[in-house]
């Protein structure tokens, strides 16, 4: 994309965002729809829908981290990043009917990406707006599952719903193991910029809290022990966001595996780091953070889930202290 | 995240990719040293430094005219990549002073005094700390009274913390020149020869037993005009300059040192799975993690340069994550690797216990959160 009109895209989210951010979590269906149809209209799903692309990965995931910078009660990971690269992975190899539902994707009910069997416990994530589910197997098998009812989840904004599989049972096609490697590793970074959008724009909000907040005649903002914390929270913030942004040039640039290496340790350093900062932040805001009406949970419950969305800081950190030998191996996380 | 995150392009030009090339081709004819029994590190480093220089691998950013190469910052970040990927002592820390001497030095001086810094005929160190202003450089008392007919300095002080001044010829030094003035106006540098009358140099053995540290002791040194670098009050902006540099993502020999530990370190968990606890995995994946994440963020550093946004404060977000990534590098790798607990004298224990001075050299990692604070998140001070 042209950099004025990757600006352009980003501007019309920002917009879209401002328009529609939630300020509680009580959020209506009409709204929610209303939302959606008005995220739907920036045509956001063409970004990936051809091949080249429109969008490269890393215009993709800045686009992400601007999403998460506002609590909103949307899908824009599920069915406009997460699902129709799946798609468009399929279409590449030819093996892929036309596919005429709107889908999102399916992870496993504790949120990690599924597995070996299809007909184990899953839910669609992500799913507002969603008409199916999109199940991808540790082999590459991509399934449509069908849609149930809402599943229990604490990320208020997010939708999540029940999933299973149709009869007969919808095979849609098989991602070879490389484009499964890079479907993963897209996964992995779209989720991570999310989270890094997240926390970036709670500190901001945190820090300008700071400057104007005064206890003892001064503004907190001046007191050492905030201002530390603050520092602290930015450098947490800026490490998330220099891993995550390097992972998305690597889809762009270098071989599946490379890619899910850098994305793995993208996902690692913003499961904890994210989460720091965060937390960080309602410190700073004090008491008033912790109260329902003030948005501070909204951003908690978004990087407190998100932090085990696909997979969890341990696996992680498992897998990249001993990385598998051999040239073609995919695993599970 | 600002309109200033742009996508940016994290790889290597491609003529950085030749001059990589061509570094290697070059080690692979000129091995590397080997340090003698019972020589001094700084005289090993040394004989690098000038073997290095023979090949044009020192100061690659530094102009032709003064005996560098006249490329970018990018290539001097490859060579220091490149020589740590295959185990060879740093490039010779010379880079900040030159950059100092580059912005501040009369064009007289910079001819003089560049090209033999670079090909190691002098060897030079740094006289910023004292005893009473260690971070806190405002707070320093070496004095540099101007003569009656202002032809020279006397200059009074002790300064601490000159590595290797034993074995420097010159030694980049601040005092002030105005006992009244606020330090930001008042503080002068010096180019310092070290066998001036009145200097004393005093080794201070280290914690790692090293003779690294120096503590330098000036009473009635006379300096002349001429030696000193730019103008009188220069002295704060050539050590706020100074410090950027020291501070910088951007010198990546220490990168390669920390993967090549990791490595050893992934090797035991893979040779020895039952030796170790399991919680020692998690600790090297983070490891691993905290290693990725720097490398990255020196990509997106490099990137950003090349996409034409100036060095500026934020090198001390640079400082924090590289301090945190050798201080549990280290400490992790004695939990791995236990006999080098045990090992004093050794390399990865002497490692070890300089890694807990990452967090103080270079301005202390508290000096660093307040510049975060006031420079980059625009917090109100005290006042």
């Amino acid at each position: 994309m042209e950099a004025e009109e990757f600006r352009l895209v980003r501007e019309a989210l920002r917009a879209f965002a401002a328009d529609h951010r939630c300020d509680t979590a009580e959020v209506g269906q009409a709204e929610r729809t209303t939302a959606q149809k008005s995220l739907d209209g920036l045509g956001l799903g063409e970004l990936r829908r051809s091949t080249p692309p429109l969008a490269s990965a890393q215009e993709c995931a800045l686009l992400a981290e601007e999403y998460g910078r506002q609590p909103l009660a949307t899908s824009f990971l599920g069915t406009v990043l997460l699902a129709p690269e799946v798609l468009r992975l399929l279409a590449v190899t030819g093996r892929h009917a036309p596919y005429e539902s709107r889908p999102t994707v399916a992870l496993t009910r504790d949120l990690r990406f599924t597995g070996r069997y299809s007909d184990a416990d899953h839910v669609a994530w992500d799913a507002e707006g969603a008409e199916s589910a999109l199940w991808i197997g540790d082999d590459g098998t991509v399934r449509a599952l069908e849609l149930g009812g809402p599943a229990p989840t604490t990320d208020l904004l997010r939708v999540v719903r029940e999933a299973h599989p149709g009869t007969p049972d919808s095979v849609l096609g098989r991602l070879v193991p490389e484009q499964l490697q890079a479907w993963r590793a897209w996964a992995l970074v779209m989720v991570s910029s999310e989270l890094v959008g997240a926390a970036a724009s709670f500190v901001e909000q945190s820090t300008a809290y700071a400057r104007d907040r005064s206890q003892y005649g001064r503004p907190i903002g001046s007191f050492q022990a905030v201002r530390h914390l603050l520092a602290d929270a930015t450098v947490a913030v800026e490490a998330c966001a220099s891993a995550t942004r390097y992972a998305a040039w690597c889809l762009d640039h270098a071989a599946p595996d490379t890619a899910l290496a850098a994305a793995r340790v993208a996902k690692a350093e913003v499961d904890v780091s994210a989460v720091e900062a965060v937390y960080a932040g309602m410190q700073v805001f004090g008491g008033i953070a912790q109260t329902w009406e003030h948005m501070a949970h909204l951003y908690l419950r978004r990087v407190r889930v998100g932090a085990t969305v696909l997979t969890g800081t341990a696996d992680l950190l498992t897998a990249l202290a001993l990385p598998p030998s051999g040239p073609h191996v995919v695993e599970a996380s | 995240m600002t309109d200033h995150d742009v996508p940016l392009d994290f790889g290597d030009p491609a003529d950085l990719d030749m001059l990589r090339r061509e570094l290697r081709a070059w080690l692979t004819e000129h091995p590397l040293p080997r340090r003698r029994n019972g020589e001094p590190m700084a005289e090993f480093l040394h004989r690098w430094h000038r073997q290095l220089h023979s090949g044009g691998w020192v100061g690659l950013d530094v102009p032709e005219r003064y005996g560098g190469r006249g490329l970018t910052a990018l290539h001097q970040v490859a060579v220091s990549d490149e020589l740590g990927a295959c185990r060879a002592p740093g490039v010779p820390r010379i880079g900040y002073l030159a950059h100092a001497l580059l912005e501040f030095c009369s064009e007289d001086q910079r001819a003089r005094l560049l090209p033999r810094m670079l090909s190691g005929d002098d060897v030079w160190c740094q006289g910023f700390s004292e005893p009473g202003a260690g971070s806190d450089l405002a707070g320093m008392s070496t004095y540099a009274r101007r003569s009656p007919d202002g032809g020279h300095y006397l200059i009074n002080g002790q300064k601490l913390w000159t590595s290797y001044a034993q074995y420097s010829d010159y030694c980049l030094l601040l005092a002030r020149t105005d006992r009244a003035a606020p330090a930001h106006s008042s503080i002068t540098a010096f180019a310092l020869p070290l066998n001036r009358a009145g200097v004393t140099v005093r080794p201070l053995r280290a914690a790692n037993g090293d003779d690294e540290f120096c503590e330098l002791f000036l009473d009635d040194v006379r300096v002349a005009v001429d030696e000193r670098i730019g103008a009188e009050g220069d002295g704060w902006p050539l050590a706020m300059t100074t410090v950027n540099y020291e501070r910088n993502a951007l010198d990546t020999g220490h990168l390669s040192k920390y993967g090549l530990l990791l490595e050893r370190l992934r090797r035991q968990l893979r040779e020895h799975p039952d030796a170790l606890p399991d919680g020692l995995v998690s600790a090297v994946g983070r490891c691993v993690v905290d290693y990725q994440v720097l490398v990255a963020h020196t990509r997106r550093r490099t990137a950003e340069r090349l996409a034409g946004r100036p060095a500026g404060p934020e090198s001390s977000v640079d400082k924090l994550l590289m301090t945190r990534a050798e201080q549990r590098l280290y400490e992790t790798a004695l939990a791995v690797l236990p006999e080098e607990l045990h090992r004093d004298g050794g390399a990865v224990y002497g490692e070890y216990l300089y890694s807990r001075a990452a967090s103080v050299y270079g301005g202390t990692s508290q000096i660093q959160r307040n510049i975060i604070a006031k420079r980059l998140l625009h917090l109100p001070s005290a006042s």
